[in-house]
């Protein structure tokens, strides 16, 4: 069975090519060629990882493209990872295509819709199976298309281009980085495959120096697309798409691709500690960090973004502390109960028709099975045992104790931050007096394609997590594990510092939301610096602006005006360069005048002119400047040479 | 000096000049026609180079096909030549000689390029004398092209097709003309365009 | 015997012939016809190499015959462009042309 994995991305990728094509025809029918693909591919994942189970085992490459040497290859590796991944990723992507089948009912871009979904699934699960780096970055890149794809599904309003377009372009900045280290790992191993690179690196044969930057190059890839800390700007505006798709993509999949790469290349990492140290921080940073932000939103799908982020940085801690297993776990029963919570708020925002939490309440009167399933998934998030978010925390928390105690205490805090969070959001939204008697008189219980999937999820974020249980042996390592498994020895500060950050996060919330013995308002006015920051996200996001934006403006100055003098000669240039100075002086003027926030929206706005210039359009030019720099390159040539 | 030498010599002749002249001369359609000759001199040259089939492709596809649709283009569509490209090329140099983009950088760049490319064709070694040819060539570019360069070939079949397409496509004309260009009525003969 | 470096220097000079033209033409069908002309000049080259460096199994010439299928394409969708552009503003000035432009 094992043996038949590489028709499981077929599958999805005929689904697409099959709604993809151009048709005239305006059927409904697309979604059950998707909902069909991608349920037989669920079964056939299935199929393969009882086979992994039993201890078969799975690879197959062919020849893609001889230079030289070195041959490219094509090809696929079936181990307990990427079996556990395959039914992860199908499993939520049915579930997700079920749900869509309610959520996005009468849809104008029904058709598209379901294409992407399925061209998505494709690439994430040929992310899985590709056996080198090369094939693992096509695949990765076409994730980050139909991502941006389904981010900007709604393209008639502005704001959702200008968040996929940051998606796109963020997580393109890690890529290029990560294209970088792929290409310094070929350049020392001359290989793409993880089998091959691994034991080279495992056994010394590249320079240490080598090993760490490459290796930190491509982790800078998985930072970008994990949303880690400092390129996290994007998902939060992601969730500009459709609810579904930042359940499948956004949550549980995708996002996952960052912690899978660094689980696929661990034997590189694990060969170098400077690596492992960078994974390890940035993660821990990110985890404490997103929680952070997660405390202030008001937007309930911005909560839960946030804590995505959060969350992805949890995974990065333990997979870079050395706790292979344990982060990846908690990739697992993250992508459970994240798409469950997820898909629960979509529920919730069509009912309500806001995604503002202020103005819900109550709604778990109207909408029992919504409501109960987001408390199974809230409290698998907050880590409360015996649901799947504790046991997989509780794993890479036992890591971080013996690794490394600060992270470790970062952790607990991030964890207690996470159970507030999530029961805040969970009382604003189902429980209290309704705040909105407008709406709520409206909400009804969504149809049963969307319950169901609940229904479902809820069950398996119950219950996924005894599969990484120690009392039952946890199978779970057993499956996926680096180098020999072993138990860590449960601690007595472990399981106390635990239980009390998730105790202590609950109680807090209840008592500011739901008995409001604090006063909310004095807690803001209280911490109004913190408070102020938090919601204006660090000013990260501002600070980039500033950065990029007016560093891109400055060289499009620059070369804007280069491009001026040399097409209208010197006397045109003489008034250029007068009216550059002008405008850096009146640039600079306003800045100081009018502030930062005035100085950014005109710094946009003459930034814009200035590419205009430099893209003068004319292809003319464009070609005259390829001859000229091949006429020049050849005169180098002849009289070098 | 042998007859294979003194007939290159004469053909490269005929295709640089009228090569120059497609560039040079002031009618646009004397610039098409001139085209054709050049293609016929590159195809006397493959002769010359044992490359019979090709001679033949050569004069089917670009004398007979890619010439005769580009004069063929310029006269249903009307075009007069521009003024820019109606006089001769060293009076436009003058002209132009202050502009950037038509005036002696691309005549430098391209003059440059030619010359460079000589002087490293002359400092290069060479094969001395090729292998003699072995009667035609035909039979084995027939049998590569269809067992070694099958895939090529079929993919070629594709892009003509959809070359055909694109083109049929992109010269029908709309059954309600667009609003700026009512007042102006398609002429029947414009309609078959489309290849 | 035709001398190699005959050849790649005439399909050299051919070159910046259609270079030149692609450089400096404003009509946007001889901008086409120069590029056939660069077109052909490759080709020689291809043929050349042909049938200096493996005459038993000419691979160049395979190639150029690819070029000229990709060329008649090209042509006939360059020229379908030119006609409707031609058709809707009476001019074929590429520096004219720039509705798509910014």
């Amino acid at each position: 069975m094992a043996g038949l994995a590489w028709l499981i991305p077929l599958l999805p990728l005929a689904s697409w090519l099959y709604i993809g094509l151009p048709s005239h025809r305006a059927s409904t029918r697309y979604d059950r060629v998707g909902i069909g693909a991608v349920g037989i591919a669920f079964l056939l994942s299935l199929g393969v990882l009882w086979d992994v189970i039993r201890g078969g085992s799975a690879a197959a490459s062919f020849t893609w493209a001889v230079h030289g040497s070195t041959a490219i290859t094509i090809g696929y590796q079936v181990d307990g990872l990427t079996a556990v991944m395959l039914v992860v990723v199908t499993l939520v992507s049915l579930m997700v295509q079920v749900y869509s089948l309610g959520y996005m009912h009468g849809d104008r871009r029904y058709k598209r819709y379901y294409a992407v979904l399925s061209l998505f699934t494709f690439a994430m699960l040929g992310l899985v199976l590709a056996d080198n780096l090369l094939l693992l970055y096509i695949f990765w890149e076409l994730v980050g298309l139909s991502s941006y794809l389904l981010i900007g599904h709604w393209f008639e309003d502005p704001a959702n281009v200008r968040a996929a377009n940051k998606a796109f372009l963020t997580t393109r900045a890690g890529d290029v980085a990560m294209f970088i280290g792929i290409m310094i790992l070929f350049s020392q191993t001359g290989t793409f495959a993880f089998g091959e690179l691994g034991e080279l690196a495992q056994a010394g044969a590249i320079s240490a120096q080598a090993l760490a930057l490459g290796a930190i190059l491509l982790f800078a890839g998985a930072v970008g697309k994990s949303a880690q800390f400092p390129l996290h700007v994007w998902l939060p505006d992601a969730m500009a798409g459709p609810t579904p798709v930042s359940a499948l993509i956004h949550a549980a999949t995708m996002v996952a691709a960052g912690v899978y790469l660094v689980g696929r290349a661990y034997p590189v990492f694990a060969a170098s500690p400077e690596a492992m140290q960078v994974v390890a921080w940035i993660g821990g940073i990110t985890a404490i960090f997103a929680a952070t932000m997660a405390l202030v939103q008001a937007d309930i799908k911005k909560v839960l973004a946030y804590s995505t982020v959060s969350q992805l940085g949890y995974m990065m801690l333990g997979l870079g502390l050395g706790g292979y297993t344990a982060g990846l776990f908690h990739l697992i029963t993250h992508a459970f109960f994240k798409a469950l919570l997820f898909l629960g708020s979509g529920s919730v925002i069509h009912a309500t028709g806001t995604q503002d939490m202020h103005q819900m309440g109550g709604l778990i009167r109207k909408m029992p099975i919504t409501g109960w399933t987001w408390i199974i998934g809230s409290a698998a998030l907050a880590g409360i045992p015996p649901l799947a978010g504790f046991w997989s925390k509780d794993e890479i928390l036992l890591t971080a104790y013996y690794a490394n105690p600060t992270l470790f205490w970062i952790g607990v805090v991030a964890a207690a931050m996470t159970a507030f969070y999530i029961t805040r959001a969970t009382w604003l939204t189902f429980f209290g007096a309704p705040r909105d008697a407008e709406r709520y008189a409206q909400v009804q219980e969504s149809p049963r394609v969307m319950t169901v999937p609940l229904v479902i999820l809820a069950v398996l974020a119950a219950t996924v997590g005894f599969l990484g249980a120690p009392p039952l042996g946890a199978p779970f390592a057993q499956l996926v594990h680096f180098g020999e498994v072993h138990h860590l020895e449960m601690t007595s500060v472990v399981t106390w510092g635990v239980t009390a950050a998730w105790v202590l996060g609950v109680l807090v919330a209840l008592a500011i939301y739901a008995g409001g013995w604090i006063s909310r308002q004095r807690i803001i006015s209280g911490l109004r610096p913190v408070y102020t920051l938090l919601k204006n996200r660090y000013y990260i996001d501002d600070a980039y602006d500033y950065l990029f934006v007016k560093g891109s403006i400055g060289l499009a100055y620059v070369v804007g005006w280069l491009d001026r003098v040399v097409v209208d000669g010197i006397v045109n240039g003489v008034a250029a360069i007068t009216r550059w100075f002008a405008d850096a002086t009146g640039l600079f003027d306003r800045e100081v005048v009018d502030g930062a926030v005035n100085g950014v929206a005109d710094g946009v706005s003459v930034g814009s002119q200035a590419f205009r210039r430099l893209q003068s359009g004319l292809v003319q030019s464009y070609i005259l400047a390829m001859a000229v720099t091949v006429v020049l390159g050849l005169a180098i040539f002849v009289i070098g040479g | 000096m042998s007859l294979d030498l003194i007939s290159f010599i004469v053909l490269g002749i005929i295709t640089l000049v009228s090569g120059y002249l497609v560039v040079a001369s002031a009618n646009l359609m004397h610039a098409a026609l001139f085209l054709g000759l050049s293609f016929v001199g590159v195809a006397g040259i493959y002769l010359v180079l044992g490359a019979e089939f090709l001679a033949a492709a050569q004069i089917l596809i670009y004398v007979g096909a890619i010439t005769t649709l580009i004069v063929f283009g310029i006269m249903v569509s009307n075009l007069q030549d521009l003024k820019a490209g109606g006089r001769g090329v060293w009076a436009r140099v003058v002209r132009n000689l202050a502009s950037f983009r038509r005036g002696l950088v691309p005549l430098v760049a391209a003059a440059g390029f030619a010359i460079l490319m000589l002087v490293i064709y002359r400092q290069s070694l060479w094969p001395a004398e090729a292998p003699p040819a072995s009667g035609s060539n035909l039979a084995t570019v027939g049998r590569l092209l269809f067992t070694e360069y099958v895939v090529p070939f079929e993919i070629a079949s594709v892009i003509l097709l959809a070359a055909v397409l694109g083109a049929v496509a992109l010269s029908r004309r709309d059954d309600q003309p667009p609003a700026g260009s009512t007042g102006q009525a398609a002429p029947a003969a414009e309609r078959k365009e489309g290849r | 015997m035709v001398p190699l470096p005959y050849v790649l220097g005439l399909a050299a000079l051919l070159f910046s012939l259609g270079l030149y033209g692609v450089l400096t033409q404003r009509n946007a069908v001889r901008i086409l016809m120069a590029i056939e002309l660069m077109l052909n000049s490759v080709n020689l080259n291809l043929v050349g190499f042909a049938r200096y460096l493996e005459p038993d199994r000419p691979g160049g010439q395979l190639f150029a015959i690819f070029v000229m299928t990709v060329a008649a394409a090209e042509v006939a969708v360059a020229l379908a462009i030119i006609l409707v552009i031609a058709h809707r503003r009476d001019d074929v000035d590429i520096d004219k042309i720039n509705l798509l432009k910014w």
